[in-house]
């Protein structure tokens, strides 16, 4: 209970070293939506990171984060879109920008990607809005 | 005045959040990105930089170090350079992620209690402070995946109410802080018990090169600080000392090389001569 009042505590402050400005009302729908996406994970033993990453994205095109994971764990990078997305899709790509294996969720305005690296380091988690207008997203990512 | 200023600073922070232009890039995928597509890539602080905690975690897969062997003396609570206190605040949060792993209830509220006095010192927000007793809380009660995001929570707290306070340049430094002393535990915990699957998790030359960045945008006044400057030119070596090819664990040399050299950085940020 507490973890969730933690977590949408986490709407009201940054993800940081940026510029800010006020967050919309569709950019809370957006990590709403994703919340709800991760609580399945929570219940899996994942912990979910504090931060979050929001942003607009069109029809076609990808938005693309970098990442540092370590070998041994598990994770899940889940992103939410809102009602103005069909489909939207997450994938993992590693240092060298070759896709990894994932396996997947999609659920339209809703999808995830989970993997376990064999390696440390540095990747690259991709959002797609494969089908719908252009719209907001929020990504999150959770490990155990 | 002063404390409407501060409170519109409040609804202000509370009503934000960072956005970041995404650099889109046409689909398809399944294909390979271009270095160009990677060069755009967003990097931001509160998820390209792994906590403690992720690190720790996956250390802990191959088998439970002895997490309480690493724990280390009570620091100072009397710095007055506003730069070392970042500096130490991170090293702190990476403590309490410690004795989370370690499951030790006492050491948690511990250094939950110091975590606060530090960030006090800086002048953060009443949230930062009531956060102190919810940690004591989850401590209380062995809610050991409730304190992990505790302290995360924290920690951004933390940055957020430096960036309320136009000390943007500091939330960089509680990051680097955090990630000298993991780095310390884990690769002192590796000199003594070496296996090579532990290893790989301290390959990390992304994350030293995006901090080393970072500390490279701050502004003038606080880069000449001496510690800053001293923390900041060894920051080149150390990405060195933690690039490996992928898939490659570092050599037990190798590990005992970076493990001395993060231990002198923290050596030099929990400094005393410094304290009041």
């Amino acid at each position: 209970m507490r973890s969730r009042v933690t977590i949408l505590f986490g709407l009201a402050i940054f993800a940081l070293g940026a510029p800010l400005r006020a967050q919309t009302d569709e950019e809370v729908e957006a990590h709403k939506l994703v919340l709800d996406l991760t609580g399945a994970f929570s219940n899996e033993g994942f912990k979910l990171r504090d931060g979050h990453w929001t942003g607009m994205i069109k029809p076609q095109e990808r938005a693309l984060i970098a990442v540092n994971l370590f070998a041994g764990n598990q994770y899940w990078f889940s992103a939410a879109a809102n009602t103005k997305a069909k489909k939207i899709s997450v994938e993992v790509y590693d240092e060298s920008g070759k896709p990894v294996m994932t396996e997947t969720y999609n659920s339209g305005d809703k999808a995830s990607a989970g993997f376990s690296p064999t390696s440390s380091g540095q990747y690259f988690v991709s959002i797609g809005l494969l089908e719908g207008e252009p719209t907001t997203f929020c990504l999150v990512y959770s490990y155990k | 005045m002063i404390f409407r200023v501060r409170f519109a600073a409040i609804i202000l922070l509370l009503g934000t959040t960072a956005v970041f232009a995404a650099e889109p890039t046409p689909l398809p995928s399944s294909r390979p990105l271009s270095s160009e597509q990677l060069a755009k890539a967003i990097k931001i602080d509160s998820l390209t930089i792994p906590t403690p905690g992720e690190l720790f975690a996956a250390f802990e897969k191959p088998g439970k170090p002895d997490w309480a062997g690493q724990y280390r003396t009570p620091i100072p609570m009397t710095y007055r350079n506003r730069g070392k206190i970042a500096l130490n605040l991170g090293g702190l949060i990476a403590d309490g992620f410690i004795a989370v792993q370690a499951q030790d209830s006492q050491q948690v509220k511990n250094i939950g209690t110091d975590i606060i006095k530090l960030a006090k010192a800086l002048g953060v927000s009443e949230n930062v402070l009531s956060r102190g007793n919810s940690i004591s809380e989850f401590a209380e009660n062995s809610e050991w995946d409730a304190l992990q995001e505790e302290l995360e929570a924290t920690q951004n707290e933390v940055k957020a109410s430096m960036q309320s306070h136009s000390d943007q340049d500091l939330v960089i430094l509680v990051s680097l802080g955090g990630w000298i002393r993991g780095t310390q535990v884990v690769s002192a915990s590796i000199v003594k018990n070496y296996e090579e699957q532990s290893a790989k998790v301290l390959r990390q030359p992304a994350v030293v090169n995006f901090i080393h960045a970072k500390m490279n945008e701050i502004g003038p006044d606080l880069r000449k600080d001496p510690l800053v400057k001293a923390v900041s030119d060894q920051l080149a070596a150390i990405e060195k000392l933690v690039t490996f090819p992928p898939g490659k664990s570092p050599t037990l040399e190798e590990v005992r090389k970076l493990n001395q050299a993060v231990t002198k950085l923290m050596d030099e940020i929990q400094n005393k001569t410094e304290a009041k």
